[in-house]
């Protein structure tokens, strides 16, 4: 036994090694995903975009003329593991910055930790509007989207759909919450004949929907708000499929469902009627940056059909670089100072970090996935893009 | 609450408490009957269900849309994980049972380890979808030419495991109580050396129980996937919902995980339109009182002695 341990311990000390030592002629990004578990599915693609980011900016000479490496940890889906994760990164790796993070409970853990260590964090992922807003600190950044924006665009997509009776149906944890406030401070001035007349909160990894269904289902409600992201909303369309849900409402869903790692995956299991947004679609490309961010995407991951949260990755990625070429320093100060205001083009076009509040000005693509002729998979037909309310 | 006094409501929410209680009842019949013979509680159970589904939607994508492909899919689940139990039993687990629990606890722990990550490594981290087998895709009207205000229709695969579960209940009952292996085996789960004494292969009786039992995981993860996302992580809620089913049942009671399953499947459905904020607790709650009121579950036997 003891044997075994030092053997491990040996082995463990061996796969730190590996990674770059701590020097002045390196940058050190700290990288955040769920890399085991159910948040894999997510952070396995995200950690693509990220290396596929590193890999360019290195192959152009790195940042500032300083070659960038990559330390990566498993946030898994929660918040202590990823706190853990990050405060090794920066006592132990020194790393210059943490980049990442997925559910929104994760993000505001690795900020707290950004916060004490003065190390600047850039969420790519996570929604809770709380991570700029209550809890906004100098250090934090945020290039995802946020819950607002979100709640904006579902209340948008309720007075395009003519949806009069609403079903509030979020998972019960810090992104469902924030995102029924967004869209509930949103409705009376899009849809203000709209009502609500159910609220549903299924818990975060719930796999059994028939119950939520039936209840649906007997609230006569004509439409369904929600933010049911990932397998949530595959067991809860195939589940209630067969119930005839899709038939008897309008489904309206934030959390990405209408990107291709769902809808690809989901192929004829994908319901009707269903009206959802994403950050990127890899056959609808509004640049010419987006045909060659895709098309390189396409090589690294060996298929046409690439995920949408690679795109996540790269810009928080290429955000930081910008960062630093303008701070020309990789001092935490300079660079908050770099980043606030700061708009660099990525592969869905110009974006800008707001000076006040951190938050970049990230849209989103929204609209209805329809059959689609000679594909096995629905698409989102027409894609329509939603900048942040007040653009 | 005024949804508990639509008879249709009340009639869905009761039909869909009894399919997931069936669906758990298959994957917590095979974690009871092994801590009922074995003595181990077995953690890899819920990584053996997910590996009942992932071989599942195998077979199925390769089958294409072949009728039947999905009941192929849920045997070749079942075969699948009953090699890779004997494996595990003869060239592993064999070895440890007379060490103390807690190394075999850690032993199956790190069984879901390793077979998470060798999930990973033949699957890899995309979630995939195995859908309905053909003739259990629509729903079955149950108004009767009733005139209803909402149409009282229940979808014809949970229907099938309202069904599938009590066969599988009787027929594990038949076996454990008709037939000459079905004594030997409650024999084991009674005394042991006993058994050994008179000259059985208790060993043999080990091998044969765990692989029934993971047998059983593997069918019901083949039998959860129409319903479910097949994706990384999958193992967790359920081996969670497992330990509560055969807790409140009482660990190694056939009866007991059928009543105990049930009863999380009533808990789940009703629970969240009466108790709505309190779901997420209500089935420990449940799990609470009963260890409470009878610490061995309501079918189990309180230990007679140190076996």
């Amino acid at each position: 036994m003891k044997r075994f341990v030092t053997s491990f311990a040996a082995a463990g000390l061996t796969l730190a090694a590996g990674y770059g030592v701590a020097s002045a002629d390196e940058i050190k990004i700290g990288v955040l995903y769920p890399t085991s578990g159910g948040g894999a599915i997510y952070g396995g693609p995200a950690m693509q975009g990220h290396d596929l980011a590193v890999e360019e900016i290195n192959a152009a000479g790195g940042a500032n003329g300083v070659k960038v490496v990559t330390v990566a940890r498993d946030s898994k889906l929660n918040p202590a593991a990823a706190a853990a994760a990050a405060k090794e990164l920066i006592t132990k790796e020194g790393v210059n910055v943490l980049i990442g993070g997925l559910a929104s409970s994760v993000g505001l853990a690795i900020s707290e930790v950004a916060r004490q260590e003065k190390v600047i964090y850039i969420a790519t992922i996570p929604k809770s509007i709380k991570i700029t807003r209550e809890k906004l600190h100098p250090y934090v950044f945020r290039t995802a989207s946020n819950t607002d924006f979100e709640g904006d665009a579902l209340a948008q997509m309720v007075k395009q759909v003519d949806g009069k009776k609403i079903c509030d149906v979020q998972l019960d944890y810090a992104y469902g919450h924030d995102l029924a406030d967004g869209f509930m401070k949103a409705l009376p001035s899009h849809a203000p004949d709209a009502e609500i007349v159910l609220t549903l909160r299924p818990k975060l990894g719930a796999t059994d929907f028939n119950a939520y269904v039936t209840q649906i289902m007997g609230s006569g409600c004509d439409t369904v708000v929600s933010g049911l992201w990932g397998n949530h909303f595959v067991n809860l369309a195939k589940q209630g499929a067969p119930f005839g849900l899709f038939n008897q409402v309008t489904y309206i869903s934030g959390g990405e469902i209408a990107s291709h790692e769902i809808a690809g995956k989901m192929g004829a299991d994908y319901p009707d009627n269903v009206v959802s947004n994403t950050y990127e679609l890899w056959y609808h490309s509004p640049t010419d940056a987006h045909k060659k961010f895709q098309a390189r995407l396409a090589e690294k991951a060996g298929t046409e059909e690439t995920a949408m949260w690679p795109m996540l990755a790269y810009n928080g990625v290429m955000f930081y670089r910008a960062a630093v070429e303008k701070a020309g320093s990789t001092d935490a100060d300079k660079v908050v100072e770099a980043l606030r205001g700061l708009t660099i083009d990525t592969p869905v076009g110009p974006l800008t970090i707001n000076a006040k509040d951190h938050q970049a000005n990230t849209g989103q693509f929204w609209g209805p996935m329809k059959k689609q002729a000679g594909r096995k998979y629905r698409m989102m037909d027409p894609v329509t893009y939603i900048p942040p309310p007040g653009e | 609450m005024s949804m508990l006094t639509n008879p249709t409501i009340v009639f869905l929410q009761f039909m869909n408490s009894i399919s997931l209680g069936m669906n758990l009842f298959i994957i917590a019949a095979g974690l009871t009957l092994i801590f009922g013979v074995l003595r181990v509680i077995n953690f890899a159970h819920g990584v053996f269900f997910m590996f009942g589904a992932y071989v599942c939607y195998s077979v199925v994508s390769r089958m294409a849309e072949t009728a039947g492909g999905f009941w192929l899919g849920v045997i070749a689940a079942g075969a699948a994980l009953a090699v890779i139990a004997f494996v595990i039993e003869r060239g592993l687990l064999h070895y440890l049972y007379d060490k103390e629990h807690l190394m075999q606890l850690l032993f199956t722990f790190a069984i879901v380890l390793i077979m998470g990550d060798l999930a990973k490594m033949i699957w890899g981290t995309d979630q995939y979808s195995v859908p309905k087998p053909e003739g259990l895709k629509g729903a079955v009207d149950f108004s009767f030419g009733a005139d209803l205000a909402m149409p009282l229709l229940y979808p014809a695969y949970p229907l099938m495991l309202c069904v599938l579960g009590p066969v599988v209940a009787i027929g594990m009952w038949l076996v454990l109580s008709k037939t000459r292996w079905g004594r030997v085996i409650r024999a084991a789960t009674q005394d042991r050396e006993m058994l050994a004494a008179l000259g059985m292969n208790v060993p043999l009786v080990y091998t044969a129980v765990f692989v029934a039992g993971s047998a059983l995981a593997g069918i019901g993860g083949a039998l959860a996937a129409p319903r479910v996302a097949v994706s990384p992580g999958m193992d967790v809620t359920i081996i969670v919902e497992c330990f509560i089913i055969v807790i409140i049942g009482g660990l190694g009671s056939l009866w007991g995980s059928f009543l105990g399953a049930l009863i999380l499947g009533f808990v789940n459905s009703f629970g969240i339109m009466i108790f709505p904020n309190w779901e997420l607790v209500l089935s420990y709650v449940l799990m609470l009182l009963v260890l409470l009121w009878r610490p061995w579950g309501l079918f189990g036997q309180p230990e007679a002695d140190g076996h």
